[in-house]
Parts: structure tokens; sequence; C-alpha cells
């Protein structure tokens, strides 16, 4: 294995260990299972088939799904930065990128697990026991296919991935954990309904509706909001789609997850120089 | 500039918050062991974190003329930072798998053979700091930092942790260690570096210091050294305020003592 592969591979195992080893998550997962079980039971559409539970479930998913990957993620960079850990691990050949990633792709592997098991769980269960109603399928134009699900399951986790990353900016960013748990719902609220209100806000001002489709893809809620309308669904709506653009709501979650992770290897990488430099500009003014 | 010098501090300054922990130091480290001493708040841990790396100066410059090989520096911090869930053994692993290093034989250096599979919450506050040494020396660094490696340890854990240190200090090695346990600077150190108020008081070979103070051991030299440092702080405040004006010169400034800032 090459040194840069080991370098991220190494980090991912620790990660990994650290995250498995972590029993808060195992119950977020079940917590998270219970609370989707509970809106499906509330909205009656899991017992009709795929597209109605992923109806029932779109709106909630929106904001648990942020929370979930910002609970598995604020703390993810700050925890060997915080202890001094860090400073230990710089002494390393691992360079700053690849603990990054290491890390990263370890919180995004627990994000499956913690977010994509109980989300699979349910559609087993929907599988399993969902029945024909005819006043549904009507209503769905009669498109009802585990594919869905399958689909929606994807954009759910491109959606967490996409928070997880952001997180870990957060903590990266963050000098303490209470900073950090700041930080992380100061984004969480940014991102589940930065995005709509801003849109709102533009569309007040006079921007035309045409525009909706590319810009509601810009925030990651929107983006993911998109693809489900369009690849799930508009699949038993509307064939002819039209909602977002696949490649720019596609790219802007990638995006966003590239984007955390940049800032939060910037953040580890520069910090302490820019921590110098402010103190030699208040030295400057100080003298 | 001596031939074999393995890392060099060159008039390096450090602020906090605008205070000022370090100002103006120049060191030099040789293979061999440094100890690095001076009173609580006296900059010692941020100067070895300059040292390493870990911390930016806010003037001067850190260079590594001898420190080579895929691991040059080893880094022990005051505060032991290892994760609690993992044990000694998987500790060590996770930084041994990065420099290609044994971590069985690791343990075994510092005489944790037996406790490879203990917890790091479970372990004692000495073992701790073994395990961190063990760690510091993983990948045969040449330059070895460690910020208090005896602290808060029984006698003979203070010797068995500086023993281990100072076993690394051969020939291409620089080892530089910050303590207040003057009698294991008396028993391993080659050189020393006395830190008053933020800046070098005293540096030199150990011999050369003792001699030229006229000290027994470590302990007398430290506190002729301190006793001077404040003298000449006294003085230069004086010389200040003969001098009129408002005493803002730099050059008659006191150094601020600011307690837990160098634990940063």
């Amino acid at each position: 294995m090459s040194g840069r592969l080991s370098g991220v591979a190494t980090v991912f195992r620790r990660e990994l260990a650290t995250v498995v080893r972590t029993p808060g998550y195992g119950v977020l997962a079940v917590g998270l299972l219970v609370a989707l079980g509970g809106l499906l039971a509330a909205g009656g559409g899991g017992a009709t088939g795929f597209v109605p539970a992923v109806v029932d479930l779109l709106l909630p998913t929106e904001a648990l799904v942020p929370l979930v990957a910002v609970v598995l993620g604020y703390r993810a960079l700050l925890t060997d930065a915080a202890s001094g850990e860090l400073a230990v691990i710089r002494t390393y050949p691992v360079r700053v990128g690849e603990y990054v990633t290491g890390v990263l792709l370890a919180r995004t592997v627990a994000l499956v697990a913690v977010v994509g098991v109980p989300y699979a769980a349910i559609g087993v269960v929907v599988w399993l026991t969902a029945a024909p109603d005819t006043g549904i399928f009507a209503t769905h134009a009669g498109v009802d296919s585990p594919l869905l699900y399958v689909r929606f399951l994807a954009f759910v986790l491109l959606l967490g991935a996409a928070y997880v990353s952001l997180a870990a900016a957060v903590s990266a960013l963050a000098a303490s954990r209470r900073s950090a748990i700041a930080l992380g719902s100061l984004a969480l609220v940014a991102g589940v309904l930065g995005g709509d209100l801003v849109l709102l806000r533009s569309l007040a001002a006079g921007a035309s509706p045409t525009t909706v489709p590319s810009a509601i893809a810009l925030a990651p809620n929107g983006a993911f909001r998109g693809l489900v309308f369009e690849h799930v669904i508009g699949v038993a709506f509307a064939p002819e789609g039209g909602f977002v653009s696949t490649v720019r709501a596609v790219g802007s979650l990638v995006g966003w997850t590239l984007l955390g992770a940049v800032v939060a290897g910037a953040t580890l990488a520069w910090g302490r120089r820019v921590d110098a430099a402010i103190e030699r500009v208040r030295r400057e003014i100080g003298s | 500039m001596p031939d074999d010098l393995v890392a060099s501090l060159s008039e390096v300054a450090r602020t906090y918050g605008g205070v000022r922990v370090l100002d103006d130091v120049s060191l030099a480290f040789e293979p061999g062991v440094t100890a690095v001493i001076g009173p609580n708040g006296s900059g010692k841990s941020t100067l070895l974190r300059m040292l390493v790396g870990a911390t930016e100066p806010t003037a001067g410059e850190v260079r590594y003329p001898g420190a080579t090989g895929p691991k040059p520096i080893g880094y022990l911090p005051q505060r032991i930072p290892f994760r609690d869930g993992f044990t000694a053994r998987e500790t060590l692993a996770f930084y041994a798998r990065l420099v290609d290093d044994d971590p069985d034989a690791a343990l075994e250096r510092v005489g944790l053979g037996d406790a490879g599979g203990r917890r790091v919450d479970a372990l004692s506050g000495g073992m701790r700091r073994l395990l961190g040494i063990a760690q510091a020396v993983l990948g045969d660094p040449s330059l070895v930092v460690l910020d208090e490696p005896a602290s808060g340890l029984d006698p003979g854990m203070r010797e068995r942790a500086f023993r281990a240190a100072a076993r690394r200090a051969d020939g291409d090695t620089a080892v530089v260690v910050s303590s207040h346990a003057l009698d294991l600077v008396d028993a391993h150190a080659d050189r020393v570096a006395i830190l008053g108020q933020g800046r070098v008081a005293a540096a030199g070979p150990l011999d050369r210091l003792l001699e030229e103070h006229g000290a027994a051991d470590a302990s007398e030299l430290y506190r002729a050294v301190m006793e001077d440092t404040e003298a000449q702080a006294v003085d230069e405040a004086d010389a200040g305020d003969a001098a009129g004006g408002d005493g803002e010169s730099d050059d008659a400034e006191p150094d601020v003592h600011v307690t837990g800032v160098s634990d940063r």
C-alpha cells in the first residue's frame, strides 16, 4: 500500500474503532429507527407502498438525517485537537489531508450504519407489510418499486455525507466541545432552513419562479428534496420530471461534502499560522 | 554553529492574547540530553511545542538541520493525550503502523510488555507516561521532545521514565526534556536551558554552568540563576523608573508571568 493510502487507512481504522466503541451511536441508530417507525405508522403511507412511505418520511428526513450527521461529525476532528493528540499525530509522516480523509471516511461509514440501517430496516418492513391500496395507487399513478426506495436511501446517505463533512469542518473550527455544539447547531439550522429561506426571499424580491429548479439545488436540503421528487416521488406523479437538475443537485451534495473536507483540512493545516499571524497583528496594534 | 546540530530556535517569541510568554529565545539542540527547567509559567511547554512545530512562533525561526528520517521528531506532551477506549498495544499499534515499527518491541523497551492488553484509562499515571515515551521514540526520531515525563510520578517511576528517555540520546539523537525533577536532571542531562520569565536565563553544558555559577548541583544552579534573573529584572525596572517618562519602553517592561499559559 502506498504511503498516502497507508496513512488514510491507518487513521480510518482508528477512527472506525472509536466509533464502534461509542455506545451512544448505537442508541442514536435505535432512536432513529423508532422515530422513523413512529412517523411511518402515524402517516400510514408505509402500509401502502414505498412511494407513500417516502412521502411520509421526506420532510422529517430533512431534519433527522442532518441532525444525526451533525452528532456523528461535530467532534470528529475536535477530539484529537482538544486532547493534544493531534500535535503528536502531526510528528508522524501522515499529512493533514490524509488525516482528515481517514477521519471523514470512518465517520461516513458510521453514517451508513447509523442512518442507512434504520432506513433499510424501514424499507424491509414496508416490503413485507405493504398491501395494495387502490385509492393510493390511483393517486400515485400505480408506480411503486423497491428500487425507488433504494434511490431514496442513496439520496439520504448523500445528504448525510454532506452534513457529516460540514460538521467535521465545524469540529475543526471549534475550540471546545461547547463551541462545537454551538457551531454545529448553527450549521444544522442554517442548512435545514437557510436554503429555503434564501429562496423564498429571492422570490419575494422578484426573482422568476423559473429559477427555482436551479436555485433549490444549491442548498443541501433543496438538492436532496429535488432529487427525491425527481427520481422517487416524481416517477409516480409526473413522468416528465423537471423538479431539479439531477447533475446540479448531485453536484451540490458532493460539493458541500468536499467543501466541508477542504475547510476542515485547511483549518488544521493553517490554523496555527493564522493564530500566530493574529498574535503578531495584536502585538503591532498594542505596541 | 555546531556541526552536529539537530535543531535550533533562533530569536523566537510567542504571545497569547497579546501577553508575552516567550521572548527572544535562541537555543541549539545537539545529540544528548538537554533539560529545560524553569518555574511554572516560564514558557517551558510553549518552547517545547514550538520546537516540535505544534505552536507557531510569533517571531523568530525554528530549524531542524539534523532532524531527518520519515519521523524526524518524537513528542510527548505534558498531558498524555491517548484515547481512553484503546489498549496500550492498540494505541502504540496505531502510531507504529505510520512508521512501520513494532509496537510490542516499543512496549518492551519501556517495560510495559505485560501491560499491552490494558486499556489506557486503566493504566497508572506512570504507565501512561511510559506509554507516551514509547510512542515518542517510535520510528527512531533524531529529535525526541518530552514535556515533563516525570511529572506526578513516584521516585521509582520518575527514574524509570527519565532513564527510558536518556537511553535514546545516542550519537545522533537529541533528547529535550522539561522537568522540575532537578535530581534527575543532575543524573541524566548533558546540557541545561534555564528559562525565567519567558527568556533564557542560562544555557549550556551542565558541567560548565555548574562551574560558572559555583553550584554543586542542578538545584543550586537553578536557585542561583533564578536569583540573578530576579535581581536583573528589579534593576531593569529601577532603570526604567529612573529614566523617567511613562516607563513603557520594551526593554524596561518586565515580562508578564501568566500562570497556566504555558500549558497550552
